[in-house]
């Protein structure tokens, strides 16, 4: 294990100063905070970020990011999702497309579409679940055939978030027919714009009535060769390493905190034992879990690929905004409504609804766990 | 962690390794007491790591001595390592008072306990001292004529009464009956040296002693699940059994890196903020951790015989001594609320602080 207690530079206290000033103005007071990465979706704010430098930060100059290092990202990221700040736009092209291009794609490509995502104005949605392939990924039927310049792609693809705001998704599919003992093999990444002629997105309302999945069903779409994202056939091994990147980051803690700090400023100063007892746990683990989850960029930084280490910080932090969600319910004991009027209620009953994505979004905590185990035994 | 403390470790290590294996902390059973360890232990200074060397301390700091716990808690080592030096020992010497030859222990007032001292009379009745018949004094506060005393209270004159934690430690009733202490073992209180102070570093060193006793726990349930074979695999190749290595992982990470972090800050005492999360979170992931690894175990977790068992009483002791994590999480709770809403984060976000420009590097042994 290579968790090791990391200290802030400087320049890192100077960084995370910044930004906390910057989103004190920027979000005042009684606004209401959304939950997670994925809790709203706002170019605007997305674009007012990347002005400041704090969206595509681990892109280099050379593609109009910031260079900045895992460190660096982490800070910004968890005063964001600690001011509960509406990053949903431009989160996932940032945190996952954008290290994906770089470590995949072709120069044209990071040239074409890395500006964008560090100016806060080219989102990307995932393009990799479908009707009958969820944890299992290597059964995916979307398929590309070869034509003249490039491939037409044809299958579906679901619980794509956001395809009905983004611009682009990266499609695992398969390039060449199913091998006999080889599964993992003939699958590609291709970037398809979303509005392309032959895709369709129609929403599949999310539990709570919002939009926010959708289907995305691809007819003989035309992608040109140069969309190929990495590889051909090598679509396994890109996507496998892309989930590696979102995994420990403080999207996979923080989501439900504002709904904490929501409810002690309802609570006031003068909370009774118990509650103390639920606020002070909460906030250990929180203190806990955010070291690991840092010690982690820090450990990127140093070079090296911590794999285990953010598959636990995942599962066990995702694990705990769920925890957190009930430990509250169970403190507040009042009857959930979405509609209420007052902040900390309504965030909770938000919170309800959509904590159970927590543990399901970015690799289950059953595949992670899986993942995580053979590293320990090795 | 300083080349200081890496040797440190290892050479803890080494001796851990030859003096306090399984067997010899089932042995310790009888007695609470492994004479050749502790005799072992004094020799090479270890119990008085982070007391000053001016003071007749092996010199180092407060993470020192939580790095020699954390291999302590690793063995299960029946010592009052803790007690001897990270508290009694530091108390001792910031009253300028003399450290005794043997092993020293705390009392930092448990419910119904009482402390008395009228000039150089001294009564006290003080419950779950750990090894506290087996040590040579026994540091407790008194306040007298409106003043704080530290109290080195001697063993001998005291009426012992036997009691144990649940891994067979030792956890006495001490009774002082108006005794008359002499001069060497009562001083004024420093400023910093209270109930409050001693009951932190308590805290930390028994979250210190937890991630220890986690680590190796952690160790074993990997090494025994990838051995045992059941429908013709190793029980470690099935999910619901994956999954229990993975929590004990996660809960031993976790109340490591808390440990670590709140040891490294207290430069030179460890803080409010950094042993109440620490402790709290040992204390839980100590139980999460035990109930995981005695399922992933089996009946063989249940024997006398088998390391597990040496651990797990362990850590559902310590979980509640100085503080169990619903004392911590309601202290820690307390503090925030009163600092507000917009204080949380900042609170949450602290980890370890950058040294102090002034730092002084102290040898340890």
């Amino acid at each position: 294990m290579q968790f090791a207690p990391t200290v802030l530079t400087p320049a890192e206290e100077a960084l995370r100063a910044e930004v906390r000033e910057f989103l004190a103005a920027e979000l005042p007071a009684g606004h209401r905070p959304a939950l997670g990465f994925a809790g709203r979706h706002d170019p605007e704010f997305s674009r007012t970020l990347a002005e400041r430098g704090w969206v595509g930060m681990a892109i280099p100059p050379r593609y109009g990011g910031h260079g900045r290092s895992a460190v660096d990202r982490f800070l910004v990221a968890e005063e964001l999702l600690a001011a509960g700040a509406p990053i949903g736009a431009h989160f996932v092209a940032d945190r996952q497309t954008a290290p994906a291009l770089l470590h995949f794609g072709t120069e044209e490509q990071r040239q074409r579409f890395l500006p964008g995502i560090a100016a806060g104005e080219v989102y990307f949605s995932l393009g990799m679940s479908e009707p009958d392939s969820g944890s299992d990924l290597a059964s995916v039927r979307t398929r590309a055939t070869r034509v003249e310049g490039g491939w037409t792609v044809t299958g579906t693809k679901v619980w794509t978030s956001e395809a009905h705001r983004n611009h682009f998704f990266a499609v695992l599919c398969r390039t060449s027919p199913v091998e006999e003992g080889r599964k993992h093999a003939g699958l590609s990444q291709l970037i398809v714009d979303l509005s392309a002629p032959g895709v369709r997105i129609s929403p599949i309302p999310y539990l709570d009535g919002s939009h926010h999945f959708n289907e995305v069903a691809l007819e003989d779409v035309f992608v040109p060769d140069d969309m190929v994202l990495g590889e051909l056939g090598s679509g396994w091994q890109q996507v496998t390493s892309e989930l590696a990147y979102e995994r420990s980051g403080p999207d996979r803690w923080l989501s439900t905190f504002p709904v904490l700090r929501e409810w002690l400023r309802e609570r006031g100063a003068a909370v009774s034992g118990e509650e103390a007892v639920v606020l002070g746990r909460l906030a250990a683990r929180f203190r806990a879990i955010r070291q690991l989850s840092l010690s982690v960029a820090r450990a990127l930084d140093g070079g090296s690929a911590p794999v285990v280490e953010a598959a636990l910080v995942k599962d066990v932090g995702t694990r705990f905004e769920q925890d957190l969600v009930e430990a509250l319910r169970e403190a507040a004991e009042t009857e959930l409504d979405q509609g209420s009027r007052s902040l900390f209620p309504s965030l909770l009953a938000e919170a309800v609804l959509t904590s159970p994505s927590y543990t399901l979004r970015g690799g289950t905590t059953e595949i992670l766990r899986s993942v995580a185990a053979k590293g320990l035994a090795a | 962690m300083s080349d200081d403390r890496t040797v440190l470790t290892e050479v803890a290590t080494g001796l851990f390794r030859d003096l306090c294996t399984p067997g010899d902390v089932v042995a310790a059973e009888a007695t609470g007491w492994s004479e050749r360890l502790w005799s072992a232990l004094t020799e090479s200074g270890f119990p008085l790591v982070s007391v000053p060397e001016e003071a007749g301390g092996s010199g180092g700091d407060v993470a020192d001595a939580c790095a020699l716990l954390t291999v302590a808690g690793r063995f299960a080592a029946p010592a009052p390592l803790a007690e001897t030096g990270l508290l009694g020992g530091w108390a001792l010497a910031a009253a300028g008072l003399e450290l005794p030859e043997g092993p020293l222990s705390v009392a930092v007032g448990a419910p119904g306990d009482a402390v008395e001292l009228a000039g150089r009379r001294f009564s006290a009745r003080l419950s779950r001292v750990p090894w506290g018949g087996r040590s040579d004094r026994v540091v407790a506060l008194a306040g007298s004529g409106g003043q704080r005393f530290v109290v080195s209270a001697p063993t001998a004159a005291a009426t012992v009464t036997n009691g144990r934690n649940l891994a067979a430690e030792p956890r006495d009733t001490l009774v002082w009956d108006d005794v008359g202490l002499p001069d060497d073992a009562f001083a004024p209180a420093p400023p910093g040296v209270d109930g409050a102070a001693l009951r932190l570093r308590g805290a930390l060193a028994r979250a210190a002693l937890i991630a220890g006793a986690l680590a190796r726990v952690a160790e074993l349930t990997v090494r025994y699940t990838g051995e045992r074979q059941q429908f013709g695999r190793p029980v470690a190749r099935f999910q619901a059994v994956q999954a229990h290595l993975v929590t004990i992982a996660e809960e031993a990470e976790l109340a490591g890196l808390a440990v670590s972090v709140a040891a490294l800050n207290a430069r030179p005492d460890p803080s409010f903020l950094d042993v109440a999360a620490a402790k709290a979170a040992a204390g839980e992931a100590a139980t999460i951790a035990a109930r995981a690894s005695h399922q992933a175990h089996g009946a063989i977790g249940m024997t006398k015989e088998y390391e597990l068992g040496q651990l797990s009483r362990r850590l559902w002791s310590w979980r509640d001594e100085f503080g169990s994590e619903r004392y911590w999480s309601r202290e820690l709770g307390h503090r925030l609320a009163a600092a507000g809403a917009d204080a949380l984060w900042p609170s949450i976000s602290t980890g370890l602080v950058s040294e102090p420009a002034s730092s002084p590097e102290g040898s340890f042994a």
